[in-house]
C-alpha cells in the first residue's frame, strides 16, 4: 500500500519499459505477426505485384531502386507522403481521411487471430475463423462511405459495385469453409492447422477450395473480378478522389488484404506451418503465403474482366451450389469414417 | 503479463493507429495547398461536372438482396450446427440435412428460371 502512494522512480519506470518491451507479447504485436511483418510485406507485395505483371507482360518492372527495383515501394511511400491532397470542393474531406484510416485498421486486424507457427500467434482465438469473417465483413460499408464520402460519379458507382461484389460473395465464402468446421470440430485456427498433420484440407475439401479461391478473389477485387474498379470504365473505382496519404492507406489497405487473405488460404487449406523439412515454420509460413499471393497477381496478369451481372449470377447460383455441394461430400466423407485422419 | 484476445486484439490496432495516425498529419503538413475550381472539380475525365453525384442509380440487385438476407443467417448456423456435427446423433444431423435441401431445391429452381428467361 505504501508503494501505491508514492510516484514510481525514474529506474522503476525504465525497467517496466525494458520489460514490456522485451516481453513476447509486445514483440509479437510489434515485429513478427504483427505490424512490422504485415507493413513490410503489404509493401514487398505491392513491389511483387507490379515486377511478376511486368514478366507475365514481356517487360522488366521496376528496377532503378535498390537490387531488382525492391526499394521501390519506399520510393513510392515517400512520393506519395509529399503529394497534396486534393480532396473535390463536394466531397467530405474528414469523412474520406478517416475512412482511409479505419480501412487500413481493418485490413490489418485479421493478423491478431492468424497463426503464423506453433504457439506463434498474438491472440489464439477459440473463434478465430468467425472473427476474421466478421472483420472483414466490414470493409464494404467503409468502401461505401468513400465513395458516398468523395461525391464524385465514378467513386459512388465503384464504391456501390464493391458493396453488390462483397456482400454476395461472403456468403460462398463462409459456407465453402463449413466442411473444414464439421471435420475438425472446431474454429480455432491453430487447431484447425493442427488437424492437418497428415493430409492438408486442400485434397479432401477440393470443391471448398475452387469456391474460397474464386471467392477471395472477388472479395480482393482483383482481376477477373475487378470491377469496382475496372480501370475503362471507373478510372480507380472508389480510390478516385483518394490522394496523397489517404490514397496511400488505402493502396496499402488492399495490399494487407491480399497478405492476409492469402495468410488465410494458407492456413484453411494448404497445411499452414506444416511442411516436410525442418525449416522454421513461420519460415513455411511465409513461403507458402507468398507463393498464394503471387498465383493471385499472376491471374490478374492472364485473365480478361467479367462482366458485372455475369459476376453476380455466378456468385450467387454457381459458387453458392458449390459451396452447398461441398457440404454433402464432407457429411458424406464423415459417414464413411474418414474423418479421423483429421481430427484434433 | 497473460492478456484477454480482446484486449490484444484493441492493443493491436491502438498501436498501428499509432503508426499511422501521424502519417496523414504528416501529408496534410507537408503537401502542398492550394484551392482552384479545376483542381476541386471531381474527377469525370476531363469534362465538367454536373453537380452532385449523389443520385438514384439503377442496380437491379433486389432478388440478391432477398438471397443474402436468407443465406446470410442461414450460414451462421450452419456454423454452430457444423461444429457440433460429430457430437450429435445422425438422426439430429440429417433433419439439418433436409432443411439444407429444402433450402437448395427453390435456390436450383431459380437458377433454372434464371438460365431460361434471363430474368436477372
Amino acid at each position: 500500500m505504501k508503494r501505491l502512494q508514492g510516484l514510481p522512480t525514474f529506474q522503476e519506470l525504465v525497467s517496466l519499459a525494458v520489460r514490456i518491451i522485451t516481453s513476447r507479447t509486445f514483440l509479437e504485436i510489434v515485429v513478427f505477426p504483427g505490424l512490422l511483418n504485415i507493413l513490410l510485406s503489404a509493401a514487398l507485395l505491392t513491389w511483387l505485384e507490379r515486377k511478376v505483371i511486368a514478366r507475365v507482360q514481356l517487360r522488366i518492372g521496376p528496377l532503378y531502386a535498390g537490387m531488382w527495383g525492391i526499394l521501390q515501394p519506399i520510393a513510392d511511400g515517400v512520393k506519395l507522403m509529399f503529394k497534396e491532397m486534393i480532396f473535390p470542393e463536394l466531397a467530405d474531406a474528414k469523412l474520406l481521411m478517416l475512412c482511409a484510416l479505419s480501412l487500413m485498421l481493418i485490413a490489418a486486424a485479421p493478423v491478431v487471430a492468424i497463426p503464423f507457427g506453433d504457439g506463434l500467434v498474438i491472440a489464439n482465438m477459440d473463434i478465430g475463423l468467425i472473427y476474421v469473417f466478421a472483420v472483414i465483413s466490414l470493409f464494404p460499408s467503409v468502401i461505401l462511405l468513400i465513395g458516398w464520402g468523395s461525391n464524385s460519379k465514378f467513386s459512388f458507382l465503384g464504391g456501390l459495385r464493391s458493396l453488390f461484389q462483397q456482400v454476395s460473395y461472403e456468403i460462398p465464402m463462409w459456407l465453402s469453409v463449413l466442411g473444414i468446421v464439421m471435420l475438425t470440430g472446431t474454429l480455432n485456427l491453430s487447431q484447425i492447422v493442427k488437424a492437418q498433420q497428415n493430409v492438408w484440407f486442400a485434397l479432401p475439401q477440393v470443391l471448398g477450395f475452387v469456391v474460397f479461391f474464386t471467392a477471395v478473389l472477388a472479395e480482393l477485387e482483383r482481376i477477373p473480378f475487378d470491377l469496382p474498379e475496372a480501370e475503362t470504365e471507373l478510372v480507380m473505382g472508389w480510390m478516385t478522389e483518394l490522394s496523397g496519404v489517404a490514397f496511400m492507406l488505402g493502396f496499402l489497405a488492399m495490399y494487407t488484404k491480399l497478405y492476409l487473405m492469402s495468410a488465410l488460404i494458407t492456413t484453411l487449406f494448404l497445411g499452414g506451418w506444416l511442411g516436410p523439412f525442418t525449416v522454421p515454420q513461420p519460415v513455411w509460413f511465409v513461403l507458402k503465403t507468398f507463393v498464394v499471393a503471387s498465383i493471385i497477381v499472376i491471374i490478374r496478369g492472364s485473365f480478361p474482366r467479367v462482366r458485372v451481372d455475369l459476376l453476380l449470377k455466378a456468385g450467387w447460383t454457381r459458387l453458392l451450389l458449390l459451396a452447398l455441394a461441398n457440404i454433402f461430400v464432407t457429411v458424406v466423407l464423415i459417414l464413411l469414417g474418414l474423418d479421423w485422419v483429421w481430427r484434433v | 503479463m497473460a492478456f484477454d484476445s480482446w484486449t490484444l486484439m484493441l492493443i493491436f490496432e491502438f498501436l498501428l493507429f499509432l503508426g499511422i495516425f501521424p502519417l496523414l498529419i504528416f501529408g496534410w503538413l507537408m503537401s502542398a495547398k492550394g484551392r482552384n475550381a479545376i483542381r476541386d472539380a471531381p474527377f469525370e475525365s476531363g469534362q465538367t461536372h454536373l453537380g452532385e453525384a449523389r443520385q438514384r442509380y439503377m442496380m437491379q440487385y433486389y432478388p440478391y438482396l432477398i438471397m443474402f438476407v436468407v443465406f446470410d443467417v442461414v450460414a451462421m448456423f450452419l456454423f454452430t450446427w457444423g461444429l457440433a456435427f460429430t457430437a450429435l446423433p445422425f438422426a439430429q444431423d440429417f433433419l439439418f440435412l433436409v432443411f439444407l435441401v429444402i433450402l437448395v431445391a427453390p435456390l436450383g429452381y431459380a437458377l433454372y428460371l434464371s438460365g431460361k428467361t434471363e430474368v436477372w
